[in-house]
């Protein structure tokens, strides 16, 4: 049996700006998937996820095989991610309009 | 052989073979062990501390100070300086972690229930670190009590507490043995004590009822400091090694007695304390859906704002039924 995690790291935050997720740590799992829900919506407004890696849980960088992903905030989004390495963390920034939608995110690893 | 006579000989025998076995060795369990859990393989059922939600899964009506415990993280304690560090007994540990809140707590829970009443203990392998900082000026080098001199480090002061406690029930009356370690206060002063509450924790149920509403960051084990008691005026002395990614582990067992809803002993490394006059105060209130509830947890609150860390490298829960 291949081991497997599922966390949440958000159960209805604001997304006001710009959101990151705590640094987890992921050294052990091979591959990985973020879910995004938007428990409270805003249909005008566009917001931009990046999937971010570290070498030490402090400093963050763009994973170099993940573009840039746009979504309006509302509904689900999912992200597979893969050569991750340590430390894996996603960031949210609202890109366009005024509205302030909630997030719920899960982060799902297995070995 | 009378009967005494065979108990010690069984006795002996469990002893001889745990240990030959390096696993178990470093522990010293009661007859029966529940869970033996050393996170090479997994969380083990240890998992973050959630509310008590409505019949439509709706978050905003939990309690707000117990919305965000966090999930636990299997860490290969990867560090800025030396990189990976690893475990006590192989890679991994369970890592609890707080967000950079002063109040906030992260919080893991083992559920089980009891098939018996009688002594019941808990042994861990643990250590406490706070996050590294990277940057800064001259401000880095000092926090509450401490400036750095190549000895101390300003991150250990920036530790607040970790905390290993039950939640249990039979006869519809609930309790929890709770023993805190207590490493520093609101300002960065030195406390380094253990501690427990004298009153039971406020629940969701009566939050319901409207007789508390606690904050995001309330300190949800005991929200009033004045229900806290010192367990001995002595500083506990520890090991955090002077800076905050150099881990030694640390041993603690916890016993206490469900026949008698009571503690009994607290073992630090090598400080034994006597808990048999601490209170365990019950809930007045009959709890229904809990009949023999058996969960440990452990958590950890920060003071400060610096994630504060509890890693857990095995765990180990028995109990002499």
């Amino acid at each position: 049996m291949r081991q497997s995690q599922s966390a949440v790291m958000e159960r209805g935050v604001e997304l006001v700006d710009v959101h990151e997720t705590e640094p987890f740590e992921v050294a052990w799992a091979g591959e990985a998937r973020w879910y995004v829900q938007f428990l409270q919506p805003a249909d005008d407004t566009q917001v931009e996820f990046r999937v971010q890696i570290s070498a030490d849980g402090i400093n963050w960088l763009d994973h170099e095989g993940i573009a840039p992903i746009s979504s309006t905030a509302a509904g689900w989004r999912s992200i597979p991610v893969e050569r991750f390495g340590h430390w894996l963390r996603l960031r949210t920034t609202r890109t366009s309009g005024v509205g302030a939608p909630t997030l719920r995110i899960y982060l799902e690893l297995k070995e | 052989m009378t009967t005494t006579e065979v108990a010690d000989v069984a006795a002996a025998l469990r002893h001889a073979i745990r240990s030959s076995d390096p696993r178990l060795s470093k522990f010293n369990p009661l007859a029966r062990i529940l869970t033996f859990d050393d996170f090479n393989d997994g969380a083990h059922g240890w998992v973050e501390l959630g509310g008590n939600y409505n019949g439509r899964g709706d978050l905003d009506s939990m309690d707000e100070h117990f919305r965000d415990f966090r999930p636990p993280q299997l860490s290969n304690q990867n560090f800025f300086d030396v990189g990976t560090h690893g475990g006590m007994g192989g890679t991994y540990s369970l890592k609890l972690a707080t967000r950079q809140a002063p109040g906030h707590t992260a919080t893991a829970i083992r559920r089980l229930t009891m098939a018996g009443r009688g002594l019941l203990q808990i042994e861990a392998h643990l250590a406490w670190k706070v996050e590294a900082n990277l940057g800064g000026g001259e401000e880095a080098n000092t926090y509450g009590d401490i400036t750095w001199d190549a000895n101390s480090h300003p991150s250990e002061a920036q530790f607040g507490a970790f905390t290993v406690a039950t939640d249990l029930c039979h006869e519809g009356v609930r309790y929890h043995n709770v023993m805190r370690f207590q490493n520093s206060d609101e300002q960065g002063r030195i406390v380094q004590k253990w501690m427990y509450p004298v009153v039971a924790e406020p629940t969701p149920h009566e939050r319901f009822e409207g007789k508390h509403d606690h904050g995001r960051y309330a300190d949800f084990t005991a929200p009033d400091p004045d229900d806290w008691r010192y367990l001995d005026d002595r500083r506990q002395e520890a090991c955090y090694n002077e800076v905050p990614t150099k881990v030694n582990w640390h041993y603690l067992r916890f016993t206490i007695d469900t026949s008698t809803r009571s503690n009994v002993e607290l073992q630090f490394n090598n400080d034994v304390y006597d808990l048999r006059d601490v209170p365990v105060p019950p809930y007045a209130e009959k709890y229904e859906s809990l009949e023999s509830l058996l969960n440990f947890y452990f958590s950890v609150r920060t003071l400060a704002p610096h994630r504060n860390f509890l890693f857990l490298d095995s765990v180990v829960i028995s109990a002499d039924w």
